[in-house]
């Protein structure tokens, strides 16, 4: 596995190839509009890896894409949405069809679950879910969740819940080093424990630095190599979601992808060609989302709130 | 900026519900506020009446300065001049599961006289006829905070009897419904706020009770569009008009770009 001495700075297309295989278990990082892996997403698509299973705590765009392609199984999450932008509606329509298994979670419990698998442990408790059809409902009953009294309480259950460990994960972050140690700024959500209860881990960054910087400021790196596969420089590669102290969502495109994935059919797949599978690269899609002066725009409005 | 203040006459029902849920933030609480108009709601508060309040956002955001029209709980305009910026786990397990949230304030799909939340689905949760994006936070704030607000339009099929799925647990069924579940927070005060009434959880029974109308709205309105059948207060209060000086600031450094909001008499 990792060494200190090797890059594993590669493109997009080399990381999924290598690490994102037919039928896994795959890990997302990022929540709603913020710093949600699209780069590493549309590579997936493009190479049309199917037969996934999605963890995360919210899933928004990145898993509705893939579900909308057909290449999703099951997703396990506390929400599938993108919040004032409306609901995922391809993961929606897919569910009310009977064609996806869903896992119902709450966010604490989803990263609950992280925990557990990233301090490998087999399962963590939580005291949410108590009297929720979360757990009364739980399709897999007893093999999904266990009550249990604390042994050093009285009345004091506790839900015990399966440790998460996806296959590979991939996040998008500000910044990494080509050996694969990770800053991330803003909100974590549940990147860190996800990446480090995850067998496999593909890193996008809007800009790789050396690691001696990462050696002069140890305490800014959010993930050590130790747990990272592959690093992919990909500038913008959140968009349309935010990456904080970079760039703001693009509200227009977010609005435009809804409309689309709420109308469905030949409209959905008219977005997926123009914007993704007929693309060549992230680069080529930043093109036609409306390039430099759109891109600019939305650095502008990020740095306007700093 | 309080009673004193001249009355507006100009306001909407949305509004005054968001205001009316900004009036159960006191200064200096622990909030925890989910997506929509939660978060709009606790940043009214922080810019008017509470302005120590200390705001929660599940992302991992921690006393954050609220910039206007917020859209998501990972919008940047809800990480400025935070304390700390760290995870799902910082705010969700270290603050709320820990028991350090005063009040916790959430919207929902179905809302039953228990208090019980469903944001997940419509119909049979195996097969649903529509599917809600789910939990969320909700339920870890419902479970855990110590006062919950719940803030939601008042329409007929939003108040069932029961809720199809119990996404967020209120009291259950019945009373002893919380303890019975082991819930950490089994006398959590429960608060309803739409757009007709304010509703509140009656401990002895563990069922909604209306305890205050907004103006101009009469009871026979609010159960008209409610499915099941609320207790009533002996002394039904009115809920206050706002001031000119609250909708000021909710227009000018709340929502400027109306997100939230249309002009007066749209909604």
């Amino acid at each position: 596995m990792p060494v200190n001495s090797q890059s594993k700075v590669m493109t997009a297309r080399e990381a999924v190839a290598r690490f994102v295989a037919p039928g896994c278990v795959l890990g997302m990082g990022g929540q709603n509009v913020g710093r949600i892996p699209m780069a590493l997403t549309h590579e997936i698509l493009r190479q049309g890896i199917g037969g996934l299973t999605i963890l995360g705590c919210n899933l928004s765009i990145a898993m509705d894409l893939l579900v909308g392609a057909g290449l999703v199984r099951r997703t396990e999450s506390g929400t599938g949405n993108l919040e004032r932008f409306g609901t995922t509606f391809q993961w929606r329509r897919a569910i009310e069809a009977g064609v996806l298994q869903h896992r119902d979670y709450s966010h604490l419990a989803m990263v609950s679950r992280f925990l557990a698998g990233e301090m490998g442990l087999p399962f963590m408790p939580t005291k949410s879910l108590l009297g929720s059809d979360i757990l009364n409902k739980h399709p897999d009953g007893g093999d999904g969740y266990v009550l249990m009294d604390n042994p050093w309480g009285e009345h004091e259950p506790v839900a015990l819940l399966p440790a998460a460990c996806p296959d590979v994960a991939i996040i998008h972050a500000q910044r990494a080093d080509e050996l694969g140690n990770v800053i991330i700024e803003g909100f974590a959500a549940h990147d860190v424990e996800m990446v480090r209860a995850s067998r496999a881990a593909i890193v996008s960054c809007e800009e790789v630095v050396s690691s001696e910087e990462t050696r002069r400021r140890p305490e800014l790196t959010a993930i050590p190599y130790l747990y990272v596969s592959a690093v992919v420089e990909q500038p913008f590669g959140g968009h349309p979601t935010s990456v904080y102290r970079a760039y703001d969502f693009d509200s227009d495109h977010l609005t435009h992808y809804q409309a689309c994935a709420r109308e469905g059919g030949q409209m959905y797949q008219k977005y997926l060609e123009r914007y993704v599978l007929g693309c060549d690269g992230f680069d080529d899609y930043l093109e036609r989302i409306g390039g430099v002066k759109r891109l600019h725009a939305l650095r502008q409005a990020m740095q306007g709130m700093m | 900026m309080t009673v004193d203040a001249p009355i507006s006459t100009d306001y909407t029902a949305n509004e005054l519900m968001v205001i009316e849920a900004s009036r159960h933030i006191n200064d200096g609480d622990m909030v925890l506020a989910g997506t929509g108009m939660p978060l709009i709601a606790i940043t009214l508060a922080q810019k008017s009446h509470a302005p120590h309040l200390c705001a929660v956002v599940e992302t991992g955001i921690i006393d954050p300065e609220l910039l206007p029209s917020p859209v998501s709980v990972s919008d940047p305009r809800i990480q400025y001049r935070a304390v700390k910026l760290g995870s799902l786990r910082d705010a969700l397990a270290c603050v709320l599961q820990r028991g350090m949230i005063d009040i916790g304030m959430i919207g929902g799909a179905q809302i039953d006289q228990f208090a019980n939340v469903n944001s997940t689905v419509i119909g049979d949760y195996a097969a649903p006829r529509v599917r809600f994006p789910g939990s969320g936070g909700a339920n870890d704030v419902a479970s855990h905070s110590r006062r919950l607000l719940i803030i939601t339009r008042h329409e007929k099929r939003r108040f069932p009897e029961r809720v199809d799925y119990i996404t967020s647990p209120g009291y259950i069924d019945g009373p002893d419904g919380r303890r019975k579940a082991g819930l950490p927070t089994p006398q959590q005060d429960i608060t309803i706020v739409t757009d007709l009434c304010v509703m509140e959880i009656d401990k002895g029974v563990g069922r909604l009770k209306v305890a205050a109308l907004m103006p101009g709205v009469t009871l026979d309105r609010v159960l008209d569009n409610t499915l099941f059948k609320p207790l009533v207060a002996e002394r039904l209060a009115q809920v206050e008009p706002p001031s000119e000086e609250y909708i000021r600031i909710l227009r000018e450094e709340v929502d400027p770009q109306r997100v939230y909001f249309r002009g007066a008499g749209e909604g």
